[in-house]
């Protein structure tokens, strides 16, 4: 390690402007609260809707997951197949940003501008129609039977959800990696170009191929650089998977819609969703703190 | 709404050209029937709204539209699957092929009917409207709330938004995507009216007596026309369902459903309270 003297010990003490602080702060917060049902005429009732997340059914004194509960598998379903997806797409256009080859710059160049300057959800409007109506059924996936084999079985419902709604799942999928990888691009190429010139010139004069330079060289030390970027993009990802509710996947945020609308309890509905996610991001978060605890650890 | 229609148009014109394309290629397409027939499911495509359509206790889905497919579907001797669908994409969505039909409460308008087809009405529902009370203590007839000073909520893409620009004007708009956002506003004071489908501002209305009441005494402002709606160019499907409708009107089946899901809640109030 070449870095200069460490930073001075963080305070471990709350002193007592702290407490003040945070007291302040509090009380902020529980005077809103209180305000709320001066200003709202509202009569909260969360059972409805916590009945919505778990059903308790007496009868059997069994307790099922719900609504709520299913769309928060599909989110999470959709977050992780869009995550794998834009890794791919966005490391592949993220080298070829930094590629020679002019065809792969210019196409890669025009993609991360296509949809950077577009809001998603006009993007995901456009797109969902294109798919849906021209790339699908020339796949042939709408005409996948939902008692294929490989369909009609536990894993394929875990992974993919139900077989009724494939197609529907795959067109969010595509849509928000599609998305999403434009920025993961930008971040891999600024990876890949942070590492020094002199490393690609070092690496090549000893005898390494390209490829060989990239992976061995750059790519580990262009990882560890990239990492936080990183995670703060797939969970961007997860909270921008909300907007495929407009083309009716049924992940969190159009189940609750649905709920909201058949409860008319609107507040506790997206109050729950709302943790419901702050819950799902932050546990990616702190995945990905652990994850660059050890990327630093490994740091020669 | 401006804004909303030119997208929405927009949207729906891209899905006609890729259709189009799409269905050159083969000329002599099925109808809709046959391809249902064969596959042995008929999709539905509807959204959320009470009492035509909402979810159970259990999550399951309820309501008078929910009956009218399911026993179509049973008539046809095949199998129902809804495909609940974001209430502005659903034309597009039916043009996409998403499913079959829709049957989503979905009122007869001459500027929908240049995109799709809609068979015969099967239900005629027409807009309600929910005063606040204390707001429009002051506002003695309809024609009163006519005002720029008066503010209206609905939900965005619905027809009841039509009918409040066209029958107050002057009258400031405020969209919601559902409309029990919609009517929250009116019960917190935030607009002074909403329009819905009736009879969901009778229902809601009846949750708040003192804060709420539903305008024009009662009465639906407007009387609608609620179809089925079809992609074009499919005439055998189209007799087929308005020939169904017809037929369920006549025999008072449709009545009967009709009365059991709009009438009042006591007759399945049961079945989405939690206990």
């Amino acid at each position: 390690m070449d870095r200069a003297s460490p930073p001075a010990p963080a305070k471990k003490r709350l002193t007592g402007l702290d407490f003040v602080l945070f007291g302040g702060v509090a009380a902020l917060i529980l005077y809103s609260a209180y305000r709320i049902n001066d200003v709202l005429v509202y009569r909260w009732d969360w059972s409805r809707v916590l009945s919505f997340v778990v059903l308790h059914d007496e009868a059997t004194g069994t307790y099922a997951a719900n609504l709520l509960l299913h769309g928060l598998a599909t989110t999470l379903r959709l977050a992780v197949w869009a995550t794998i997806l834009a890794s791919i797409i966005g490391i592949v256009m993220g080298y070829w940003r930094t590629c020679e080859n002019l065809t792969a710059r210019i196409i890669s160049r025009g993609y991360v501008e296509l949809i950077r300057n577009l809001p998603p959800l006009v993007f995901i409007f456009i797109f969902y129609f294109f798919v849906s109506s021209q790339i699908f059924p020339a796949l042939g996936v709408d005409d996948i039977s939902r008692d294929n084999w490989v369909v009609n079985t536990t894993a394929f419902r875990v992974m993919f959800g139900d077989p009724q709604l494939l197609s529907n799942f795959l067109a969010g999928v595509l849509c928000l990696a599609l998305f999403e990888a434009a920025y993961v691009t930008e971040i891999v190429r600024a990876g890949i170009q942070s590492v020094g010139k002199g490393q690609w010139e070092g690496a090549r004069a000893i005898g390494l191929s390209r490829i060989n330079v990239l992976r061995d060289v750059i790519l580990p030390q262009a990882v560890r650089k990239i990492l936080p970027p990183l995670a703060g993009q797939f969970i961007t990802l997860i909270k921008d998977s909300a907007i495929v509710s407009l083309i009716s996947v049924q992940e969190l945020t159009f189940l609750a819609t649905e709920v909201a609308a058949t409860t008319t309890k609107v507040f506790e509905t997206w109050i729950l969703v709302g943790a419901m996610y702050f819950v799902l991001c932050y546990s990616f978060a702190l995945f990905f703190s652990r994850l660059e605890r050890r990327a630093a650890k490994s740091r020669r | 709404m401006q804004l909303f229609k030119t997208v929405n148009s927009l949207m729906v014109a891209a899905v006609v050209v890729m259709t189009m394309a799409a269905s050159t290629v083969s000329v002599f397409a099925q109808s809709m029937l046959e391809e249902v027939v064969q596959r042995g499911t008929l999709r539905v495509g509807m959204s959320t709204f009470v009492p035509w359509a909402m979810r159970d206790k259990k999550g399951d889905l309820i309501g008078f539209e929910i009956d009218v497919a399911k026993k179509i579907a049973k008539d046809m001797g095949v199998e129902i699957e809804f495909v609940p669908t974001a209430w502005s994409g659903i034309i597009p969505a039916l043009l996409a092929k998403k499913f079959d039909i829709i049957i989503g409460g979905l009122s007869v308008t001459p500027e929908r009917n240049l995109t799709v087809n809609f068979t015969i009405p099967y239900a005629h529902s027409g807009q309600q409207m929910a005063a606040n009370t204390a707001l429009t203590k002051d506002l003695k007839s309809l024609d009163a709330f006519d005002d720029v000073n008066v503010a209206f909520a609905c939900r965005r893409g619905s027809v009841s938004c039509d009918v409040i620009q066209k029958k107050f004007p002057k009258a400031t708009l405020r969209q919601f995507d559902d409309d029990a956002q919609a009517f929250q506003e009116v019960v917190n004071g935030n607009a002074h009216a909403m329009v819905s489908s009736a009879p969901k501002p009778r229902f809601w209305s009846d949750a708040y007596p003192d804060k709420v009441y539903v305008a024009n005494d009662g009465k639906n402002l407007t009387q609608g026309d609620e179809a089925f709606g079809l992609r074009k160019g499919d005439l055998d499907s189209l007799n087929f369902f308005s020939n169904w409708i017809l037929v369920n009107t006549s025999n008072g089946w449709l009545g009967e459903t009709h009365d059991y899901w709009f009438k009042d809640q006591s007759a399945w109030k049961d079945m989405v309270a939690p206990e």
